[in-house]
């Protein structure tokens, strides 16, 4: 289905969110453009941080990488999630196999304006290495994994289409 | 669907041109208007409709479906971004569900009862018990399509001879007749049901399943978009029966509303106008969902029914088709 090459941030940051939510974005299967919040989050981005370039991985876009070699990420809840940390650390992983000797990852919260600093350390690389074989193993399984306790779904793209019936 | 985009409505024949990221709408007599592209999900064209190529870029770009109905209110064709949200497992799967009867066949089936059972609720539930009982059983024996359609197609008449003595006699349906309908009633359900067909196909368009492998009808024989008759069967009921008794009780819907000649008969101007208002009125219609647990459009239950059968293409899940539960 997919290989170690082919898992982005987005995998990543599902991962963390919903096994079931990435099991599902794996297959192809995206709403995202049909929900709201996140039409908000990509209007965020076009408005608020023009400055940034944004990089292409292939599997993945990261917003920018300055001259310092730090990863900066934008998010536009005001939320901390564990979620958000794993894409930027996985960021990097993919910039290090690529022979970019990334420092971290900076994470800018919009509401209030905030930034978090994680250096790439080899625990960090540790870490994303394991996330992305729990990735692969997660989208290579046939059935569908459960879904979560229906209030950690709210603003998920998928919740229509997971509790429908 | 996304609350920030509409469904436009075009009643009155016009020109659709490109003006920047804006649609410029041109009627005779009438100074242009425009539609911010962003602000449109997608348009059904109920009245002849000029479009140019740079306008279907815009369309296409912007992932805008157009729906032409035509001369009848039939469903004449749609202009389809190339771009959908496509998945090649659901379609890959949907494939595999579709070929099997093992699998098709409990869709079919369900597809069937539902659409009677919603039958059954909009025109009459007591006289329709046996009939809908004699279908059960029917349905419950059936080895193929077809013979699942037949047994169908014996509820539906039955379900029309009741609904006849509901109406007026000028709106009876008399059987059903389609190109060209035969008389008024059956020219307000053919156009309720090329407008839902268009809805459907919409909603359809925003899941990754492919609208030509069907479960009940025919796959892509005949009809490109087989699946929207399918999801038709349960919706059309809801819409288009329901909308002609309200029309007929309260009396809205008068001669003048049609142009009526020796052997067919077809909406005027005036009376597709009250058709197109009053399916756009209902598709706003809300219900309070039960799994959901907030109020969904009708507009909406079309899309989930659809994001239903996504499930059961993708994770094996059962599907239970639109049933009427309030
Ligand atoms: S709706 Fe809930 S269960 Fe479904 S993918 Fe989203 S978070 Fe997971």
């Amino acid at each position: 289905m997919i290989t170690a090459d082919d898992v982005g941030g987005v995998h990543v940051k599902y991962l963390y969110h919903c096994p079931r939510q990435l099991w599902l974005y794996a297959r192809g299967f995206r709403p995202e453009h049909l929900n709201d919040a996140v039409q908000l989050g990509t209007a965020v981005h076009e408005l608020s941080y023009s400055r940034f370039s944004p990089v292409d991985l292939g599997a993945a876009t990261l917003d920018h990488l300055d001259n310092q070699l730090w990863v900066h990420e934008i998010k536009h809840s005001a939320k901390r999630r564990e979620a958000d940390h794993a894409q930027a650390r996985h960021y990097c992983h993919q910039l290090v196999r690529i022979g970019v000797d990334v420092q971290g990852a900076v994470l800018h919260y919009r509401n209030p304006r905030k930034t978090e600093r994680f250096p790439y350390t080899d625990d960090e690389h540790q870490k994303a290495t394991e996330d992305i074989d729990r990735v692969l193993d997660i989208v290579a399984h046939a059935e569908s994994p459960p879904r979560l306790g229906r209030t950690s779904c709210r603003g998920c793209s998928y919740l229509d289409y997971c509790w429908s019936q | 669907m996304p609350a920030t985009s509409r469904t436009y409505w075009l009643t009155t024949p016009c020109r659709l041109r490109r003006q920047d990221d804006s649609i410029r709408v041109e009627r005779d007599g009438h100074p242009p208007t425009f539609l911010p592209i962003e602000d449109v999900r997608d348009i059904i064209a109920a009245a002849e409709v000029d479009l140019n190529t740079s306008m279907m870029s815009l369309l296409n770009k912007h992932r805008i479906q157009i729906h032409i109905l035509g001369y009848y209110g039939d469903y004449a064709g749609s202009f389809l971004p190339a771009e959908t949200a496509v998945s090649g497992t659901v379609a890959l799967n949907q494939m595999r569900l579709a070929s099997d009867d093992e699998h098709a066949l409990p869709i079919a089936r369900a597809l069937i009862d539902n659409a009677a059972f919603n039958i059954r609720w909009v025109i009459d539930r007591k006289l329709l018990t046996r009939s809908y009982g004699v279908l059960k059983e029917s349905i419950a024996e059936a080895t193929t399509r077809e013979q699942l359609m037949a047994a169908e197609g014996n509820f539906r008449r039955s379900a029309w001879e009741v609904l006849d003595t509901r109406l007026p006699d000028w709106l009876q349906l008399d059987g059903r007749s389609r190109r060209p309908p035969r008389n008024a009633g059956n020219a307000v359900i053919s156009y309720i049901n090329g407008i839902l067909y268009a809805r459907i196909l919409s909603a359809l368009r925003l899941t990754p399943l492919h609208t030509g492998i069907a479960f009940l009808h025919a796959t892509m024989q005949r009809h490109r978009h087989s699946l929207a008759l399918d999801l038709a069967e349960v919706f059309k009921p809801l819409f288009a029966e329901r909308i002609l008794i309200r029309l007929a009780n309260r009396r809205q819907l008068k001669p003048q509303h049609f142009d009526i000649n020796t052997n067919q008969a077809m909406l005027s101007e005036s009376g597709r106008k009250l058709i197109v208002q009053t399916v756009r009125d209902d598709l706003a219609e809300t219900v309070k969902h039960r799994t959901l647990g907030r109020n969904v459009s009708y507009d909406e239950l079309i899309y989930l029914d659809a994001l239903a059968l996504t499930r059961t293409c993708l994770e094996g899940s059962t599907y239970t088709p639109f049933r009427v539960w309030w």
